[in-house]
């Protein structure tokens, strides 16, 4: 993976519309900075090779680099990536019933790890309003306070970095796939450093068709209703086909079509649904509202769900075939939306003549994605 | 108006430095100086942003004659006395010729963009020998140095003052000013500046500290 | 204890051209002085301000300049000498009252001092402030050194009185802000009694009402009172004529420009080829003393600043006496021989007399040129920065990164003051646009405006305090009053710091040092109905959330940043912090910093050492004001408290 400076950064991914908001290039630096779901850099720098650069998932991401380091092995387009075990899950008796999303798993398993001592401290995000934020969380009783989802992209591994900076070197984070990919980019030491020292301990990944736009939403909803009644949103697996706005006491439905044109184009250009390069992967399950889709990557991962299993925090089931053919299903159309579209727009695989890209795959492998 | 016979008439001096650096009350204060001895004297200021880090001149026509123009043409010092390495060698640029002389203060003030680390500023040895090249005569003196020994780094240009005084080119003597600073100053002030002038003729008179 | 008023009539003293103005003031008996600070006029009224206790003077820094004409007119309705100087644009700000008050005439002495500033040396634009005096059908008068300074501000009170007329005396930055020995005179001993006639018959000057109607009666005496000033002006012996009775050339001059050209002469040993017509009472010309000139030789090369107006004008007399005196030819600016821009000076003309006579001139021998140009360019420039310690590059930090993270194209509208330059990049270029006093906001006001036409970036403008009052606030209630949406950042740093700390309404203190209501920019921005919010901007956390928040709310807010300058007499010399880069700490090029403090944020109290590749605090020039610790991206600047 070629790593370039912020100018490079800028031109490629902020300047072409590309930036989802991940935070993972905000407070590295004091240029990079988030502010209501947008990241903008307030004064050039111009150090070569940054980690802005490095780290950003919107960038080239070598999904072949990140597959051998992380799992040994060449990426190979399968749809929900590499993976030992697909389960059923949804928090244990040990966790405090709050209002999670789905199944609770990942609120279980993030307060599990930090009990457990695995991690020391959690990256979570929360919302005010309807605007989310990320914030580094170093007690279990504070997981709580950020159950479920908001469908908007979210400035998250911010709190990552500030937590690398505060010093933390066990860090659980719960995002998006291409959090997870900056995460992951982040681990294979991209820029070289001396002494380095992966900070990440425990990747939680969520399963992400897409994001909404931050301040796209936020303009939408508020000419329709009073954004600080959200309680909660839900956008049910298909065929339900809209967005679920909890106001406390009534819910209003969305239809998605009317949502979907506030949908980042960077997300369409993105092959990742079920955040492959995380130790743990989380979803809804289809059909059952409360309970969640559990997908097992690492050794790290593996761990982690045995323990939380054996201690009660965590309960698993089998998962029926019929389920995992529309997950696959679901995950390949993704992946091959988002190959289709940046082959079209010259995003795939930085050409001959320069012109930089924002994923490089094999040409092999991006043909059997497409057949 | 005076008998008083210039070595140049008008004999012009240039006062160059930074902003901050007092460099218009030091060109007021010889002014007062020269016109007590009946001197007509003429001071023209040129400044880029007087208090926000601009190059900062003041021009002194003094001459036993009438009223000379507030700037000196190009080329036509006599003295250049520079309380900045870098804005002394810009003067001469402009104002010098083979016979200026020039005193110059060794501290160097930096332009926002050599703090901006874009370009460097040059080694102050080869400041110096480019003064030297472009004037007649130059002198060097860690004049904020002193000052700074002394209590305040702005004594500087009053240091050049009395160097200047020492050199025996002008009609500037002790009484005037004395008589030239109780304009501005009164009290324990006057005494301080009285013993940076004097530290200035010691200065000039050993070519350095 | 000021020189203006001890020093010995019949003795020289070195005097700015500022103050011999006000000395020429006071020998006139003046009494009451009212301006508005602008370089280069500020020391007129400064240094008027020191004496008036001992002269029974009254001196005001007025709210604007229109308001300090309009102050010194009651005064001369009143039947004192009253004078009011400002800065070139001033006269723009107030002519309004000024067509009406050539109409209406005056009574005793009334004086406009415009302060010109070619080259721009200190302002935005070099307007021309004599253009005012042939608009307005007033006398115009232009000293060419520092005595004139005096003597024409003394005889222009006479003038003005004679003539029930003002008298405009029109200075530049090179003779305001240079100094020279001036020979005092007498001063009066004058305890004038104020009064107003207005009850005598309507058309009287000196008892009925003072107005400009009716206006062709008033537009008649007005002529008649310029007439009049010609028959003086014919006569003035401030017009003088130096060289040769028959010369090859004359150069007509007025103002700084006499000094260039006396020193043009004298540099090309001219004196015995070309004469110096350096006149002084510049509009209206006087005839008979033009033809006198104009008779003598063919040759003319007018010498002035900015345009070419006393060209203009004595082509129009030559040609009206063409028939007598023959066709002449006028050299100057519109030939191209002088520049129509920018301000002269001795090279100029010395270079363009020299080619009038077929001679050259070489400054310095040109190896010595080549030499020094080598080395000159090892000496990087000096850019304008705002100072050490100044609140504005912490507010405009805040105001860029705020505009930047928000993301929408936010700009700011700039204005006068100071905070001018934060059109550079030591403000970090966040204004964009700059005009007139008050222009920011009013300009504001219009963007603001603009949504319906999908225009959706934030707009913000800044204002200084004392700019608020002098012209801001009518822009600011246009703003309430239309529902304009924007946020005024009102850079409050307790005085009217460009010029030098004169004092404005808003403050406890009077020019002449004595206490006056102050008035509350906070309670007159809230009693308008805009939202406000206050903070400091040394505080840059608090000061970037309650922009934030600001920016989030239609219709007007105010943010007042208040935070009193590093130069205010109150604060010079405190440090309020001790202030160190801990070099271990300090990331210096590497990525996470870059070199934000020495690179972006500039202070010119911080230095970068290539050598060790780290910052560095230069004791001599940070003034401890601690901000560079609170942007530091790795907390390597430490702070302590000074006790
Ligand atoms: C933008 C987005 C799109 C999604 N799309 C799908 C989908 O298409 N299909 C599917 O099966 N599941 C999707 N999910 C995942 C699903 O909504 C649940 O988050 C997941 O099933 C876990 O449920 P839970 O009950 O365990 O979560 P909870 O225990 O309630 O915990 C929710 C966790 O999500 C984190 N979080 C919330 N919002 C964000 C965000 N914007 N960015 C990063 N982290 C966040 C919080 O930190 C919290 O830890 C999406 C989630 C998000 C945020
Ligand atoms: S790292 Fe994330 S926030 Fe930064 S540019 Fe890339 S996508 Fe945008
Ligand atoms: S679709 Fe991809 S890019 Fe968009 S939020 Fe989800 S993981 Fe990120
Ligand atoms: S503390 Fe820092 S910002 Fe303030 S004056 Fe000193 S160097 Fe400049």
């Amino acid at each position: 993976m070629q790593v370039y400076g912020s100018k490079e950064l800028v031109e490629d991914v902020l300047n072409k519309d590309l930036c989802i908001g991940c935070g993972a290039c905000v407070d590295l630096c004091p240029y990079f900075k988030t502010y209501k779901g947008k990241t903008a850099m307030i004064f050039p720098c111009t150090v070569q090779q940054g980690r802005c650069h490095a780290y950003c998932p919107k960038t080239e991401s070598d999904l072949t680099e990140l597959s051998m380091s992380l799992f040994g092995k060449p990426y190979d387009g399968s749809p929900m990536g590499h993976h030992e075990k697909i389960l059923i899950a949804r928090a244990g008796d040990k966790v405090h019933p709050a209002p999670f999303q789905a199944g609770g798993a990942v609120s279980a398993l993030v307060t599990f790890a930090m009990k457990n001592g695995m991690v020391d401290a959690a990256v979570l995000t929360g919302r005010t309003g309807l605007i989310p934020y990320a914030e580094l969380v170093t007690e279990s009783e504070s997981v709580a306070r950020f159950t479920t989802s908001k469908y908007m992209a979210a400035p998250t591994l911010s709190a990552f970095n500030q937590g690398v900076k505060q010093g933390f070197q066990k860090i659980g984070v719960v995002g998006t796939p291409c959090q997870m990919t900056a995460l992951a980019q982040m681990s294979i030491n991209p820029l070289h450093t001396e002494n380095f020292k992966d900070s990440v301990a425990l990747k939680i990944g969520l399963f992400c068709t897409w994001a909404l736009d931050t301040r796209k939403l936020a303009a939408y909803l508020s000419s329709r209703l009073d954004i600080t009644g959200i309680k909660a949103m839900d956008i049910p697996p298909p065929p339900a086909e809209i967005l679920v706005l909890d106001m406390g006491g009534k819910t209003i439905e969305i239809p998605l079509s009317e949502i979907r044109p506030l949908v980042p184009r960077t997300c369409l250009l993105c092959p990742d649904m079920t955040s492959e390069w995380a130790d743990v992967s989380v979803g809804v399950l289809e059909g059952e509202p409360k309970f969640n889709t559990l997908i097992i990557r690492t050794r790290t991962g593996q761990d982690l769900v045995d323990k939380a299993v054996a201690q009660g925090f965590l309960t698993i089931r089998e998962m029926p075939a019929v389920n995992l053919d529309h997950l696959s299903a679901a995950a390949s159309n993704k992946k091959k939306r988002a190959l289709a579209g940046a082959m079209e727009e010259g995003l795939l695989n930085t050409a001959e003549n320069g012109k930089r890209a924002m994923m490089r795959i094999e040409k092999a492998v991006v043909e059997r994605i497409l057949a | 108006m005076t008998n008083i016979q210039l070595s140049q008439d008008p004999y012009n001096l240039i006062i160059a430095g930074v902003g901050g650096q007092g460099n218009v009350l030091a060109s007021r204060v010889v002014g007062n100086m020269l016109s007590r001895k009946g001197l007509t004297v003429t001071i023209g200021e040129t400044f880029g942003g007087t208090q926000r880090g601009g190059s900062v001149m003041s021009h002194l026509r003094i001459s036993s004659g009438s009223a000379f123009s507030p700037l000196i043409p190009r080329g036509k010092a006599d003295m250049i006395i520079g309380l900045e390495p870098t804005d002394t060698l810009r003067v001469l640029g402009t104002y010098g010729n083979p016979d200026v002389k020039t005193i110059c203060n060794m501290r160097p003030i930096h332009p926002v963009q050599v703090i901006s680390g874009e370009p460097s500023y040059p080694d102050l040895e080869d400041a110096k020998n480019w003064i030297r090249e472009l004037s007649r005569d130059a002198w060097f003196l860690d004049a904020t140095d002193v000052a700074m020994e002394m209590g305040a780094a702005i004594l500087g240009n009053i240091i050049l003052i009395g160097a200047l005084a020492g050199l025996n080119e002008l009609p500037l003597d002790r009484e005037d000013f004395e008589n030239a600073i109780g304009l501005t100053f009164s009290g324990e002030k006057v005494q301080v500046n009285l013993a940076a002038y004097d530290k200035g003729i010691e200065m000039i008179a050993r070519n350095g500290r | 204890m000021s020189i203006l008023t001890n020093g010995e009539p019949g003795k020289r003293y070195l005097l700015m051209g500022n103050e011999a103005i006000a000395r020429g003031a006071l020998e006139a008996g003046v009494s009451v002085c009212a301006g508005y600070p602008g370089t280069p006029s500020s020391e007129i009224i400064e240094s008027l301000s020191k004496v008036a206790g001992n002269r029974n003077l009254y001196v005001e820094w007025s709210t604007n300049e229109k308001v300090s004409m309009e102050v010194a007119a009651a005064a001369s309705f009143a039947g004192l000498r009253a004078m009011c100087p400002m800065k070139q644009n001033g006269v723009n700000v107030g002519s309004d009252f000024l067509l009406h008050l050539a109409l209406s005439g005056t009574r005793g002495g009334m004086v406009i001092v415009p302060c010109d500033d070619p080259g721009a040396l200190s302002s935005i634009n070099e307007g021309e402030s004599r253009q005012f005096a042939r608009l307005l059908e007033v006398p115009l008068l232009e000293p060419g050194d520092f005595q004139e300074a005096k003597g024409i501000t003394r005889w222009a009170f006479e003038l003005s009185e004679e003539l029930h007329s003002m008298v405009f005396v029109r200075s530049v930055t090179r003779l305001s802000h240079a100094s020279g020995n001036v020979e005092f005179g007498e001063l009066p001993q004058v305890n004038p009694k104020a009064g107003f006639k207005h009850d005598g018959f309507i058309l009287d000057e000196m008892e009925g009402i003072i107005t400009s109607a009716p206006v062709d009666y008033k537009h008649g005496l007005q002529h008649a009172k310029l007439k009049k000033a010609v028959e003086r002006f014919e006569n003035s012996p401030f017009n003088t004529y130096q060289g040769p009775e028959h010369p090859e050339l004359i150069l007509v001059t007025s103002s700084a420009c006499n000094f260039y050209c006396r020193e043009a002469i004298g540099l090309l040993d001219a004196g015995d080829r070309v004469g110096l017509l350096k006149l002084a009472t510049t509009w209206p010309l006087p005839p008979k003393l033009i033809e006198k000139y104009l008779s003598m030789t063919d040759r003319f090369f007018v010498v002035e600043e900015v345009i070419p107006f006393t060209e203009e004008n004595l082509k129009i007399l030559a040609q009206e006496m063409a028939p007598r005196i023959g066709i002449k030819t006028i050299m100057g600016k519109r030939d191209g021989k002088l520049p129509m821009v920018g301000e002269l000076n001795p090279d100029i003309v010395t270079q363009a007399l020299a080619g009038l006579l077929g001679l050259e001139y070489k400054p310095q021998p040109d190896d010595y040129v080549q030499r020094s140009r080598e080395i000159v360019t090892r000496a990087p420039n000096r850019e304008l920065t705002f100072c050490p310690g100044c609140p504005h590059r912490a507010s405009f930090w805040t105001i860029n990164n705020v505009l930047k993270m928000d993301n929408r194209q936010g700009f700011v509208c700039g204005d006068i003051g100071c905070y001018t330059l934060s059109t550079l990049p030591t403000g970090f270029s966040a204004s964009k646009t700059l005009h007139a006093m008050g222009s920011g906001t009013g300009v504001a006001s219009g963007f603001g405006k603009l949504k319906q036409f999908g225009m959706d970036q934030p707009v913000l403008s800044v204002c200084g305090d004392s700019t608020f009052f002098a012209s801001a606030l009518p822009a600011l209630f246009n703003a309430v009053h239309n529902q304009s949406d924007i946020t005024m950042v009102l850079l409050d740093n307790s005085g009217t710091a460009m010029t030098g700390f004169q004092t404005h309404p808003g403050l406890k203190t009077g020019a002449m040092g004595q206490e006056v209501p102050a008035i509350s920019i906070e309670a007159v921005c809230r009693s308008i109905g805009a939202k406000v919010k206050i903070s400091d901007p040394f505080d840059i956390e608090s000061t970037r959330n309650a922009l934030f928040e600001l920016l989030e709310e239609n219709g007007v807010n105010v943010l007042i940043l208040k935070q009193i300058c590093t130069l205010s007499p109150e604060k010079k010399a405190k440090k309020k912090f001790e202030v160190r880069v801990m070099a271990e700490k300090c990331l210096g090029e590497s990525c996470g910093c870059g070199r934000l403090c020495t690179r972006i944020f500039r202070c010119p109290g911080l230095i970068w050492n290539k050598d060790k590749g780290k910052a560095e605090i230069n004791d001599v020039i940070c003034i401890g004001c601690g901000v560079c610790g609170s942007i530091c991206p790795n907390a390597a600047i430490e702070k302590k408290e000074v006790a």
